[in-house]
């Protein structure tokens, strides 16, 4: 069990450090170098006394401990103010926006990676014939096209009358299933257009690598069929890099990626909040979204590391 | 039943496609008996592994081409068989061990998993019994221990242990040809003997024939009886080893020669 427990406890301890060192630079570019809002509240020909009392009620003359202090305390506790722009408190705000995102997300997220890992595997299997020429063909067609045109081009197809007119092209009216993929699909057919070259190239390459070592050809050697191969003994080589590049792309695909959706479809998400914090300067919202981003890349990196542990045995 | 275990008639194998084709293995012919040990010698890359490979139906098929007279195992044609009736053959009459002991095992299972992976296959056992099948053919290639061996990851073994568990794994179907492709090149010179001496008792025992792939003319004359030797991708000499090193014809065997007894080869 110390064996165990030993390698846990020091990835437990650099992962708190790494907590400590993102939320300092988070601290120190979003609260103790960020807007100072002493002039928005009292005006321009304030006294030297006001100036001092406001700034004294908004904690900015606090030492540099203090304020960090609190700033963390903010984020463990989820006590993270009032809103600027809406007054709404962030808490709430943060509660109703990121459930969104993440379901709007997630059908894209899961079909584009697996639509990936498919196609990977076939293409590499079959690596040079004309169905890999043709899968590689389609990838980097995907690639090739800008997202807005895609995005711009699915409206037209299935949300209006020049196309199939099948689904609203804006909006967010979810009480159900059938609302839900009524107002999903779009955006996960779009997502997925977007991401699946990016996906398959990569996983391709993957595969490509895992299928040369020598313990593929030795198991061909013994008489392994060729789905045994790919689903057992490639695949299973493969989970570390595949456990690695899924796990890091959540925080990104939920706050860069729901921005771009979000604000095409007009889909009250956290993606959408956050592009109206940063053009309203709303300080409040930017702060817990960098924060917590940053708190969720080292939680998430924390997971990648246990899971990868357990799956390949050469790491334990 | 014919006396050869592996008959062999004009092999030759291209890699690549259009113009940036070449021929690695030109017209290859011989054959081996049945449980006899059959040295390939030749420098490296003269197409000695390729021809192993594409005897056993390991090249791809989109970037390399084969061609061939006749493939005989025993009675059975496989050239131009379809893979999924090659992969019948493969690890049941005809198998393989590889250079590089370690890497030829699968890092993300146990030991065990994957010598009782070949019993579960070519012999329909069930869990308990390929793991009952395994231990004993752990136990024939010299564990002693094989319920520790089989717990056991890959990376957790030594090179040696490695290649005995390839050689277990290749002979648990008691296969009419063994490729032994440089089986021990990889290992330390102290246990290349041992695991070699494992190889040939272990093919000795099942009757099974060896076409044993080396550079090294010790190995050759200490372990086979015929040897052919291969340069840029043409047989230039077949003969008894006693033939072949008193009376070489060729004058690259010759060559070959005089560089072993300089040690330099």
């Amino acid at each position: 069990m110390r064996e165990v427990m030993r390698p846990l406890a020091r990835k437990l301890f650099q992962a708190l450090l790494l907590v400590v060192g993102v939320t300092l630079i988070s601290f120190l570019l979003m609260v103790w170098f960020g807007p100072d809002q002493t002039y928005t509240l009292i005006g321009k020909n304030a006294t030297t006394e006001q100036i001092a009392e406001v700034r004294h009620q908004l904690g900015y003359d606090d030492p540099f401990l203090l304020r960090y202090g609190e700033y963390l305390l903010e984020l463990v506790t989820l006590d993270l103010g009032v809103s600027n722009a809406s007054g709404e408190s962030v808490r709430t705000l943060l509660a109703r926006t990121v459930p969104i995102s993440l379901v709007l997300m997630i059908p894209g997220f899961v079909l584009g990676n697996g639509v990936g890992i498919a196609l990977g595997l076939a293409s590499a299997h079959r690596r040079g014939r004309r169905s890999d020429r043709l899968i590689t063909a389609l990838s980097v067609t995907g690639m090739s096209i800008s997202f807005l045109v895609v995005l711009i081009a699915f409206q037209v197809l299935f949300s209006t009358p020049y196309g199939l007119d099948l689904f609203p092209v804006r909006g967010w009216r979810v009480s159900g299933w059938t609302s839900y993929l009524h107002y999903v699909t779009v955006p996960t057919l779009a997502l997925l257009f977007v991401t699946f070259g990016y996906n398959t190239r990569f996983y391709r390459a993957l595969f490509i690598e895992e299928i040369g070592r020598d313990h593929i050809r030795a198991a061909r050697a013994l008489g392994a069929s060729e789905s045994v191969i790919l689903w057992k003994h490639v695949l299973k080589n493969s989970m570390v890099p595949i456990i690695t590049r899924i796990m890091f792309s959540i925080p990104l695909v939920v706050i860069s990626g729901s921005l771009l959706i979000e604000s095409y479809f007009g889909i009250p998400g956290i993606g959408q909040a956050t592009f109206e914090a940063i053009t309203s300067g709303d300080q409040p919202v930017l702060k817990a979204v960098v924060g917590l981003t940053a708190v969720a890349f080292v939680a998430i990196q924390f997971l990648t590391e246990l899971l990868c542990r357990r799956l390949d045995p050469r790491l334990g | 039943m014919t006396a050869s275990a592996l008959d062999i008639r004009h092999l030759s194998v291209d890699l690549g496609s259009g113009k940036e084709r070449r021929t690695v293995v030109d017209s290859v012919s011989f054959e081996l008996r049945r449980g006899e040990v059959l040295a390939l010698v030749g420098e490296s890359g003269c197409g000695k592994s390729k021809t192993a490979e594409a005897i056993m139906g390991l090249l791809p098929p989109g970037r390399s081409r084969v061609r061939a007279e006749r493939i005989r195992l025993g009675e059975h044609e496989l050239k131009d068989l379809p893979s999924r009736a090659m992969r019948k053959f493969r690890g049941r009459d005809i198998s393989m061990v590889f250079q590089e002991p370690r890497a030829a095992l699968d890092p993300v299972f146990r030991v065990g998993q994957q010598v009782s992976s070949v019993f579960r296959r070519h012999r329909g056992h069930s869990g308990s019994k390929a793991r009952t099948a395994s231990a004993e053919m752990l136990l024939r290639v010299g564990f002693a221990e094989p319920g520790r061996v089989m717990r056991a990851y890959p990376h957790e073994l030594s090179g040696g242990m490695c290649q005995r568990i390839g050689i277990a794994m290749a002979m648990a179907c008691r296969p009419q040809v063994l490729i032994a492709d440089e089986p021990t090149s990889a290992l330390d010179v102290t246990t290349q003997a041992q695991v070699l001496a494992q190889l040939i008792r272990s093919c000795r025992q099942e009757e099974t024939a060896v076409l044993l792939i080396t550079h090294d003319l010790g190995v050759v004359a200490q372990y086979s009886q015929r040897a052919l030797v291969m340069r840029q991708g043409k047989l230039v000499e077949e003969a008894s080893v006693a033939d072949l090193f008193t009376r070489p014809h060729n004058e690259y065997t010759r060559s070959l020669l005089t560089m072993a007894q300089a040690g330099m080869a």
